[in-house]
């Protein structure tokens, strides 16, 4: 193992060291790569200040540094909730909402591309199976809403009828790059890809048909108000009607649920095998082609969820113009290295960002663009050494490594020398 | 401490001794005493033009020693065979001299001057080249571009390959050697013998002088075979040196010049062919090792178990590696299934435990056809499988004891009663696994990589013979395991015997099948060339066999059965 060169060594060390990294020190990491965004994303704020022209900044040696970094992470992190240590802050306010509102959405998104992964898939296509769930959902609970009773009755018949559909429309539409994969050897990265933009077409041609092709938002009509997800009596967020906290709440059942499911279960125990080592699972008896089919379908109608709720709970309709909230459930599972649990605190920082973002965008002059790139630079740096653990896991043997001798065993010191000592060489 | 190679001076050898195992002194000695003699037996000789020497190479992993102080003398334009069982340590000693391992201890000489290689790159500028047995061609590519690959001649100041030098530098290598092979053909049309010759090529357009070949024959077919001695004769006839790395003795007699001999990771000397013959080789190279006390009081016999008729096997080229397999394991017998790895145990064994299906043939279970049953349904009936790959199939590496304790059984409702794991009780059942067959270090939680191969193993084979098993497929069920252990896994299969369990044991440890099997069949490229009660052969004769030689049928005509008596001889 000493083989290497220094270089190569050296790397291969550090990949060993993270890859072996405990959970405790995983966090570690994570927190001190999210200083160092800051530090890095802040000098870079503070630079562009430089050229940026304003009428009042920061004077040094001539030049005026319009952006103060330290105001702006301030709007990023705390105006993300609403400002808790100004006076009069109530944990109901609107950046609050706007905060968890992105996060529940995450949350869905993250846990269907994070059961893709712990089963050895790469589900790229989280985005269509969105697609498809959310527009499944709207129009069953659009055509429903008739025949159902008004009021409270059509809430609890059409709320679990929206989010059910949304499920099995996600899930089968997941399923189709899992049978793919499993029966024709299509790699799934690729064919979900491509699903995402079949999904889109579909859609807008349905849409289409029903709808004038030519508006410039084309959407689907809105369900009735009693369908929409209810927010928790007493518990209005500054009247803003696109969050519920009961939304979340299933969102962070679903989270334990998942974890449940990977830690409990003899499904989770095969899935989770199939994904780390095909041949011990196959040699454990998993059909590695039903466990690719059924893992997609789960992950497909994880995303299918997240779609339902984009409907029910933020819009009341579903139109063409879909948030790319698929794709960023992938950035979200990567950041929590795939684990449920983790995916909680990670759809939670992205809704930070997100809601951080606006906050920013009203209170300081920084431009969008450079809120863009502070945001990334946040995500990458937290991202990164997960990232790289993944990569590593495929280079580094997380096995002891195979003795070259593996058939002869353990000789014994005694054997040995009666077996070589003895004989002649010539 | 590497200078400081055995064999220079008595004190010098006393001063590395000291530093080292006192336990292991004795050795030492003794080797220093064999090698300073043929130290000069080999200068005085000749002063021959040595094109590699490597002198005292050690080389260990955690746990093992794959090279014990291993002298190899080549010299230039020869072909040298280095000849032993699987395992014995060829690979890595090749693997050291071309720079992919560092030795612990010992020189390597290339060309008479002290080497240090950190890489193969480092290797391959010195003149050496590796063949692997597994081909490192790009497919889809060109004979020409994978050639050049990474070494591309460029033309406009380095913007371009130039593409009419690879051609012009391949047509002159190929009628130098008398090679027939198109440069611009596709790669993934060539047959597996002439991609052979592109990967030798490969290593001639790098300058290679010393060829290493990593068993060769063992992708080719027959004819096939002859070419490649061909070409080996025209490589030395250019003065060019030949290692090749081999198991078959047939091959190391017939096409080298010299053949050294490893066994359990040392050298047990180096031959001339002419002035050896084949028993000779295989004692050598299987040795005598202490027979084990192994209580094989024959218990009578039940019903047929397992039977397989016709079973063949194809691999992913289409060649057969699995023919016409006929096979009964009766209740309370073992039958043993002796060969050198890769002469198709590991498909035959896949094809009954359902990780293939085999091509042709089926497989009976307790007297159903069980060829299309899916792994789950035969792990449900009770087969039992210690597979051959620990690492790769018989445990989750990164899983931890108590998770691959239930490792086939995640379903079985003793421990996942309506699908929800029963941890608890999975606990209960690691930790009985642990104590009973003496895991080291006891600890259910650690995971499943930290533990040394042997431990890995025993633990393996705990997991499968406490399924309560009808029937127990065993491949190398001891290997890696000290000789402790080992008893106690001998023992438990011979209870399992006992208790009526049928049991199928591979193992490339003549000294274990012949001790532990009722019946005993040598698989030879695919088939079963003999069927033997185990008493009647000795070790020799089954290296011979193993190695696809026949008997001398009048030394061993009480012994041998003919193919056609293997099938349930008692019953039908």
């Amino acid at each position: 193992m000493s083989s290497d060169s220094d270089g190569q060594g050296q790397v291969r060390r550090l990949l060993e060291r993270l890859v072996q990294a405990s959970a405790m020190e995983r966090i570690v990491i994570s927190i001190a790569a999210l200083f160092a965004a800051v530090l890095v994303g802040g000098a870079f704020v503070f630079v562009s200040g430089g050229v940026a022209s304003c009428r009042s900044g920061l004077d040094v040696a001539g030049i005026t540094f319009c952006y103060n970094p330290m105001q702006v992470f301030y709007e990023l992190f705390l105006g993300a909730l609403g400002n808790p240590l100004q006076a009069g802050w109530s944990p109901t306010n609107l950046s609050l909402a706007t905060t968890l509102q992105q996060m529940t959405l995450l949350l869905f998104a993250g846990l269907s591309v994070a059961v893709a992964f712990r089963a050895g898939l790469l589900n790229i296509g989280t985005q269509g199976q969105l697609v498809i769930g959310g527009f499944v959902t709207a129009i069953t609970v659009v055509f429903a809403a008739p025949i159902v009773p008004d009021g409270f009755v059509g809430a609890v018949v059409l709320i679990p009828l929206g989010v059910l559909v949304g499920a099995i429309g996600g899930g089968l539409y997941g399923a189709i790059p899992g049978v793919l994969k499993a029966y024709a050897d299509a790699n799934e990265v690729i064919t979900t890809i491509m699903l995402n933009f079949v999904a889109a077409g579909i859609t807008s041609t349905l849409l289409s048909w029903r709808f004038e092709a030519d508006s410039p938002n084309p959407r689907t009509e809105r369900v009735p108000e009693y369908a929409e997800i209810p927010t928790v009596p007493g518990i209005g967020f500054s009247g803003r009607m696109d969050f519920s906290l009961l939304a979340l709440g299933f969102a962070i059942v679903l989270m334990v649920g998942i974890a449940w499911l990977f830690a409990r279960t003899s499904f989770g125990y095969e899935l989770r095998t199939s994904g780390i080592q095909p041949a011990a699972a196959a040699y454990g008896g998993v059909n590695e082609k039903r466990m690719t089919v059924a893992s997609m379908t789960l992950s497909g109608a994880l995303g299918g969820i997240a779609g339902a709720f984009w409907v029910l709970m933020v819009h009341g309709y579903w139109l063409e113009n879909v948030p790319s909230i698929g794709f960023d459930g992938i950035a979200v599972s990567v950041l929590a290295g795939s684990n449920p649990l983790g995916v909680g605190a990670a759809a939670f920082l992205f809704g930070l960002l997100k809601s951080g973002s606006e906050s920013i965008g009203t209170a300081t002059s920084v431009p969008p663009d450079l809120v863009g790139i502070l945001t990334g630079l946040i995500i990458l740096f937290v991202a990164m050494p997960e990232f790289f653990r993944m990569i590593g896991r495929q280079y580094v043997d997380v096995g002891s490594p195979e003795p070259a001798r593996a058939d002869g065993g353990s000789v014994p010191a005694d054997e040995a020398a009666d077996g070589s000592g003895g004989e002649d060489d010539a | 401490m590497t200078e400081s190679g055995p064999g220079t001076t008595d004190g010098a050898e006393l001063a590395t001794g000291s530093e080292g195992d006192t336990a292991d002194h004795g050795t030492d000695m003794g080797q220093t005493g064999t090698k300073t003699g043929t130290g000069t037996g080999a200068e005085t000789g000749a002063g021959t033009d040595l094109a590699v020497h490597l002198d005292g190479i050690t080389k260990r992993f955690p746990g093992v020693t794959a090279n014990d102080d291993v002298d190899l003398r080549v010299e230039r334009g020869s072909v040298h065979a280095l000849l032993g069982e699987n395992g014995a340590g060829k690979t890595t000693l090749m693997n050291v001299l071309y720079g992919l391992y560092h030795p612990e201890e010992g020189r390597v000489v290339v060309d008479g001057r002290e080497r240090a290689f950190d890489s193969p790159q480092d290797a391959i500028d010195a003149g050496i080249g590796m063949i692997h047995q597994h081909f490192m061609l790009v497919d889809s590519m060109t004979v020409a571009e994978n050639i050049a690959l990474g070494n591309e001649p460029t033309k406009w100041f380095g913007l371009a390959v130039d593409r009419e030098q690879i051609i012009a530098e391949i047509t002159e290598l190929c009628d130098r050697y008398g090679f027939d092979v198109d440069p611009e053909a596709t790669v993934e049309d060539l047959s597996v013998g002439v991609q052979q010759r592109v990967e030798i090529l490969k290593a001639l357009f790098r300058g290679a002088d010393v060829l290493i070949l990593d068993e060769p024959t063992a992708v080719l077919t027959p004819q096939e075979v002859e070419g490649l001695y061909d070409v080996l004769e025209e490589l030395t006839a250019q003065g060019k040196t030949i290692i090749f790395i081999t198991h078959k003795l047939e091959e190391a007699t017939h096409a080298a010049d010299a053949i050294t001999i490893l066994r359990d990771g040392e050298s047990v000397g180096t031959v001339a062919p002419e002035r050896t013959d084949r028993e000779d080789l295989a004692e050598r190279m299987v040795g005598r090792e202490v027979l084990l006390e192994a209580d094989s009081d024959p218990v009578a016999t039940g019903d047929v178990v397992l039977s397989t008729q016709n079973v063949a096997v194809e691999d992913e080229w289409g060649v057969d590696v699995v023919s016409g397999i006929d096979l009964d394991v009766r209740a309370g017998e073992i039958v043993g299934i002796a060969g050198v790895d890769g002469n198709g145990q590991a498909e035959l064994i896949e094809a009954i435990t359902g990780l293939r299906t085999p091509d042709e043939g089926t497989v009976t279970y307790e007297g159903t056809d069980i060829t299309d049953w899916s792994r789950r349904k035969r792990i449900d009936a009770g087969m039992s499988y210690i597979p051959e790959d620990r690492h790769k199939r018989g445990l989750v590496m990164p899983f931890d004891l108590v998770e691959n304790s239930i490792l086939g059984s995640q379903r079985d409702p003793e421990f996942a009663p309506d699908g929800r794991i029963d941890w608890t009780s999975v606990r209960d059942h690691t930790d009985d696994l642990i104590d009973t067959y003496d895991v080291r270090p006891p600890d259910a939680n650690a995971d499943a990589s930290s533990f040394s191969g042997g431990n890995q193993q025993k633990f393996i084979v705990g997991r499968e013979f406490e399924r309560d098993p009808s029937l127990v497929i065993a491949t190398h069920p001891t290997r890696g395991v000290d000789i402790g252990s080992t008893e106690f896994i001998h023992d438990r299969l011979l209870e399992l015997r006992q208790e009526g369990v049928a049991i199928v044991l591979v193992s490339s440890k003549l000294d274990e099948v012949r001790a532990l099997s009722d019946r005993l069949a040598v698989m030879y490229e695919g088939e079963f060339i003999d069927m033997n009660d185990p008493d009647a052969i000795t070790e020799e004769e089954l290296g011979l066999l193993m190695a696809g030689e026949q008997l001398d049928e009048g030394a061993n005509s009480a012994s041998s059965a003919s193919p056609a008596d293997i099938q349930g001889g008692e019953s039908r």
